[in-house]
């Protein structure tokens, strides 16, 4: 019996804890908190992972959002002046517009989590719990193979590189002006 | 000769069935003991440290407490104890007492997977690579944190300094290890180990992993903020850089966390590159080894002592580092990163990939 109660005790914890800090990201008013509540949510997640038995998932979650978005965050956030992140008073149009967003973005869920397509067809193509499966299916470029899906996501992540390259970088004559006066 | 691996996790889901309160019991040794190991170690590095420095510049170091010194970092620790536990006015509480907290765990949650000897492993992942390289990224937010809510420019400056380094070799480091995992074929540490019966991967594989080892050293000795990496503390110029706030016990938080992942990043090279706690061995050790005889000589040691003495080994050549190079300058710090360590590293997991594929290496199976 303790072996069932488990899991489902440890899944509402972690569910409980995902709200809690989720609600502080929204609500918090000091942008540097928000990041690490921010950080307890993603964690959490990797904890949801763990409980579906895919440790490869919840490694991976921790890795990229925890220790690299996160981090990345923090350090944008070091970087820009504080004071010019907080809102204390958003304009009309702006509360309007991020009210038609959460709008939208509530009744686009509620469709998908009610519309009967959830089944469990794709479950023969997930690879089991194992590393090295989930590298082969990676690189299989057959039925279940997840090759095209793989590429195509490096080819948006390394557009989005040059792209964070292209409007980080200086101007060619600004760059010759500072040879020029040293 | 195969070895067993059994770890505590795996006796602990032995004793579950049964007895879930003994198994409970075990859980809570467990914590007690890696804490008490924590401390232990941590006491241990800091005398050693002090010790080895004052050698290298022909001094005696702690001489008064105790037989040569040997207790002089239990009194430095009872002082820390005893200190006033400051935070500055205007700094963000939580944040300040939250950052030591998380630098601490990114510290104790890598001790969980370290391979000490095949029966003393706290728990045995089949992702430990991944565990290990993202679980310490717990650290470098805890550095940032500090530096943040210190409200203090130096701390800042330091915190952003360490940052931007950490992230930066973190790249090096990982594609380091990848040699590894591509030569052993798993993520596992123990199977990493284990694939090491026939010879360590720092001979076995024509310079590879050489080549990678000496990265995985520099990449390592950067993310854990040690001298010629040091700018984030470098007290010439930022008095003590993300810490400076800090006092007491949560500064001996912080301070303990940088000595202990000093010896995870030994404690990872010896597994990664010289096979951990698996004695020196060379070619297969059953009947038609021409080295039969000498392994087994070799593992007439047990394996506990060769991961003690390959870690020690490391942590000396991390403190000799320290007293031998001068401290980098931002602008070669990166540059060393990106443009020297960084294609060399791409370079070498290509070629390690290569002598994979074509089983071009010792005792390739």
């Amino acid at each position: 019996m303790l072996a069932n109660a488990l899991p489902t005790l440890i899944f509402y914890l972690l569910a409980a804890i995902s709200l809690t800090l989720a609600w502080s990201v929204v609500t918090g008013r000091r942008i540097l908190r928000a990041a690490v509540s921010l950080m307890g949510v993603l964690a959490a997640s990797a904890g949801l992972y763990l409980l579906l038995d895919s440790p490869f998932l919840a490694g991976v979650q921790v890795l990229v959002y925890v220790g690299g978005i996160v981090v990345l965050l923090v350090f944008a956030v070091m970087l820009t002046r504080t004071t010019e992140l907080l809102e204390d008073h958003p304009t009309r149009g702006r509360q309007l517009l991020g009210g038609a967003v959460a709008l939208t973005f509530f009744g686009l869920s509620y469709c998908m989590m009610t519309a009967p397509v959830f089944a469990n067809r794709a479950l023969t193509a997930l690879p089991k719990n194992d590393v090295a499966a989930i590298g082969r299916a990676l690189l299989d470029t057959g039925e279940n193979g997840y090759a095209l899906p793989f590429e195509v996501v490096s080819l948006l992540l390394l557009a989005a590189m040059i792209g964070g390259i292209v409007i980080a970088r200086k101007p060619a004559a600004l760059v010759k002006s500072e040879v020029h006066h040293g | 000769m195969a070895w067993q691996v059994k770890t505590i996790a795996q006796r602990t889901g032995e004793l579950l069935p049964g007895s879930p309160w003994t198994a409970a019991l075990y859980v809570l040794l467990t914590i007690l003991a890696v804490t008490a190991f924590v401390t232990v170690a941590g006491l241990v590095l800091i005398y050693a440290e002090r010790k080895i420095a004052a050698h290298f510049q022909c001094r005696v170091g702690p001489m008064r407490v105790g037989w040569h010194g040997v207790l002089q970092s239990i009194a430095d620790a009872i002082k820390l104890l005893m200190k006033e536990d400051v935070v500055p006015r205007d700094a963000d509480a939580l944040l300040h007492i939250l950052a030591p907290v998380l630098s601490f765990a990114g510290m104790l949650l890598v001790m969980i997977a370290l391979p000490m000897s095949p029966s003393l492993q706290v728990a045995d992942m089949n992702i430990g690579v991944l565990y290990v390289t993202a679980v310490s990224g717990l650290g470098v937010l805890g550095i940032l944190l500090g530096g943040w809510s210190s409200n203090n420019k130096w701390s800042l400056l330091g915190a952003m300094r360490a940052g931007a380094q950490i992230i930066s070799y973190e790249v090096s480091a990982t594609l380091a290890l990848l040699v590894v995992v591509v030569f052993a074929g798993t993520l596992q540490l123990s199977g990493i180990i284990q694939s090491q019966d026939t010879g360590w991967w720092i001979w076995r594989a024509h310079g590879c992993g050489l080549v990678a080892f000496a990265i995985f050293m520099i990449a390592g000795t950067a993310e854990i903020n040690r001298t010629p990496f040091d700018l984030a503390e470098g007290e010439s110029e930022l008095t003590a850089g993300f810490h400076t706030e800090y006092s007491g016990l949560r500064f001996s938080f912080f301070f303990l966390s940088e000595f202990l992942n000093m010896f995870v990043l030994a404690a990872m090279a010896s597994t990664l590159f010289f096979g951990g706690w698996m004695p020196l061995h060379v070619g297969p050790s059953g009947v038609g080894g021409h080295f039969a005889a000498f392994n087994g000589v070799m593992d007439l040691l047990p394996p506990g002592l060769w991961f003690t003495l390959k870690t020690t080994a490391i942590i000396f050549l991390l403190m000799w580092f320290r007293w031998t190079f001068p401290r980098l300058r931002v602008d070669q710090l990166m540059r060393l990163e990106w443009k020297i360590l960084l294609p060399i590293g791409f370079v070498n997991l290509f070629v390690s990939a290569a002598c994979v594929v074509t089983g071009f290496y010792f005792f390739a199976r």
